[in-house]
């Protein structure tokens, strides 16, 4: 599954991996395209604040919902890191 | 029966609500609520899943003008909603989609007095609090009209001493937390409508969220969150309008996140004290020092289980598993919970409860369940889980463990081990379990 990774989404895994301590997931296991939340890797509104504190600091912008209760951006790692590459200032 | 207003004060020009960066009055307001209430059943109870604070906010009144309860669970997942709903005859769920359709179908001006005078008696019971007990069901914790009163007068009353305004000042609100939870409840939805202020119709998450929707509200403005949210903002490198006054509640505060908050935003931090079972009952100004004040009304009794708390607005007295020192003056001091109750990200629950739930699961032989950290506002406490489960992998376990557990208390890291190191009477030495945590 790593190969269809590009080398900013693999980037962005292993910040999410070590942000969120996330046992027993390899940053390369994880589908760019399945969701984040919920049903995909389990994570939850803690694990969304945390992880914009860590992309600001490693990206350098703050990351905003559009509509809170649909954080369309953390749909999937593919799309978090298209929404990083179109907003990071770092 | 003695009864009291739906709407106070019931100035029709006040404004309730901002939607999108407008005031709603409480005029404005009342078609809203007349409009959907002509669309509820004739009786039941309505599970309100609105996440639209201003949709649920007339929905909630609606519910109330023609004498219906409103049931809180206490997560949004299907399969607790519909317990929730089915523990109430007649239950019946509103969502965002239903006000917006009400809403839109209120076009035609109403009746010339759309309600802003409606009475409610005391005794009626105007919402459940849900929170999952130990048995596995929700428990259920119903809230009468009288009481909401009492209280939600003590805690505007609190709000106005630290702004230092009267009743004729609006503050204008905006809440990180959802209204389906009591604290949200209290401080977003009946501070709008019997304290005098209002409310914007968001749940900002980030950050960016929460000082755009406060830059959409006049002063004095009023930040109603959590120690979660607090710590995001502090730690981030955004801007902020000046907010008079933050409010935090659902987990203990430190003073120098207190301090770093109002150096941050530019007002004050009040924290509040409170639980499901008693609504807010004490606050602070954490900053300050660590002393509460009680509401007035409100009594505290020491015992050796926890804290007895009365108050004439009470139904009965109710026990607390916070240990609390006395310090005369309706002064008191929080030494510690009882060691069962946990708290994560402003969720409690047993650490009893969850442990035999974890047992529970297909596969699980022993198991046992703690917080590594120490309490830290640097960190958030996550729980850890040492499972022994022949065969089967973490992920498994933790899956088949989502079915029965709010996902703030979902063990990580969750580890498969061998056997638990239990001592020779079967207990589990808590360096002994960090060790194998770490291990």
């Amino acid at each position: 599954m790593s190969a269809s990774q590009s080398p900013a989404e693999h980037e962005l895994a292993e910040l999410i991996v070590s942000a969120l301590n996330l046992e027993g997931v390899a940053a390369a296991d994880i589908d760019p395209e399945a969701p984040l939340f919920k049903t995909g890797l389990g994570l939850d509104s803690i694990d969304a604040l945390e992880l914009a504190l860590e992309i600001s600091k490693r990206y350098g912008f703050q990351l905003r919902s559009d509509d809170e209760n649909n954080i369309r951006i953390f749909s999937s790692l593919r799309s978090l890191a298209a929404h990083i590459a179109q907003h990071r200032v770092t | 029966m003695q009864s009291l207003p739906l709407l106070s004060p019931a100035d029709p020009a006040r404004p309730v609500a901002y939607l999108q960066g407008r005031a709603v009055s409480l005029a404005q307001f009342c078609t809203h609520v007349q409009a959907i209430a002509q669309r509820l059943p004739p009786a039941g109870s309505m599970l309100n899943l609105c996440e639209d604070r201003y949709r649920f906010l007339a929905a909630y009144a609606a519910a109330l003008s023609v004498g219906h309860a409103v049931l809180l669970p206490p997560s949004r997942a299907e399969e607790v909603v519909a317990e929730v709903g089915n523990a109430h005859a007649g239950s019946y769920r509103w969502q965002d989609d239903d006000v917006a359709s009400a809403l839109a179908g209120s076009q035609a001006p109403l009746r010339s007095q759309p309600g802003i005078d409606a009475q409610i008696p005391v005794e009626r019971t105007v919402m459940i609090g849900c929170t999952s007990g130990s048995t596995g069901q929700p428990r259920p914790y119903p809230k009468l009209w009288g009481s909401m009163h009492a209280s939600t007068a003590r805690n505007a009353a609190a709000i106005r001493r630290v702004l230092g305004v009267t009743d004729e000042t609006v503050p204008a609100i905006v809440a990180t937390v959802p209204p389906q939870h009591m604290y949200g409840m209290e401080l977003s939805v009946l501070l709008p409508l019997i304290g005098g202020m209002a409310v914007h119709a968001g749940r900002p998450l980030f950050p960016a969220d929460i000082a755009q929707a406060l830059s959409e509200l006049p002063a004095p403005r009023v930040l109603i969150s959590t120690p979660l949210h607090l710590r995001t903002l502090v730690v981030s490198s955004q801007p902020f309008p000046p907010t008079a006054l933050i409010v935090s509640a659902t987990a203990p505060l430190d003073r120098e996140l207190a301090a770093a908050v109002e150096a941050r935003l530019g007002g004050r931090l009040l924290e509040m004290f409170g639980s499901t079972e008693t609504c807010v009952i004490a606050s602070r100004l954490t900053a300050s020092g660590d002393a509460w004040r009680a509401h007035e009304g409100v009594e505290l009794h020491p015992r050796a289980d926890g804290t007895l708390v009365t108050a004439p607005w009470f139904a009965e007295p109710v026990l607390l598993q916070d240990i609390v020192e006395l310090q005369g003056d309706g002064q008191f001091i929080v030494r510690g919970r009882s060691a069962d109750m946990i708290e994560v990200a402003g969720k409690r629950a047993s650490l009893a409860d969850l442990t035999q739930r974890l047992l529970a699961v297909e596969g699980v032989r022993d198991a046992v369940l703690f917080q590594p950290q120490p309490e830290s506002v640097a960190t958030i406490r996550r729980l850890a889980a040492l499972v022994v489960a022949p065969g089967c992998t973490a992920r498994e376990i933790r899956e088949r463990l989502s079915a029965s557990v709010d996902p703030a208390f979902l063990p990580r890291p969750l580890r498969i081990v061998d056997a638990l190191p239990r001592n020779e009477v079967g207990k589990l030495p808590r360096e002994q379990l960090l060790a194998m945590l770490q291990s």
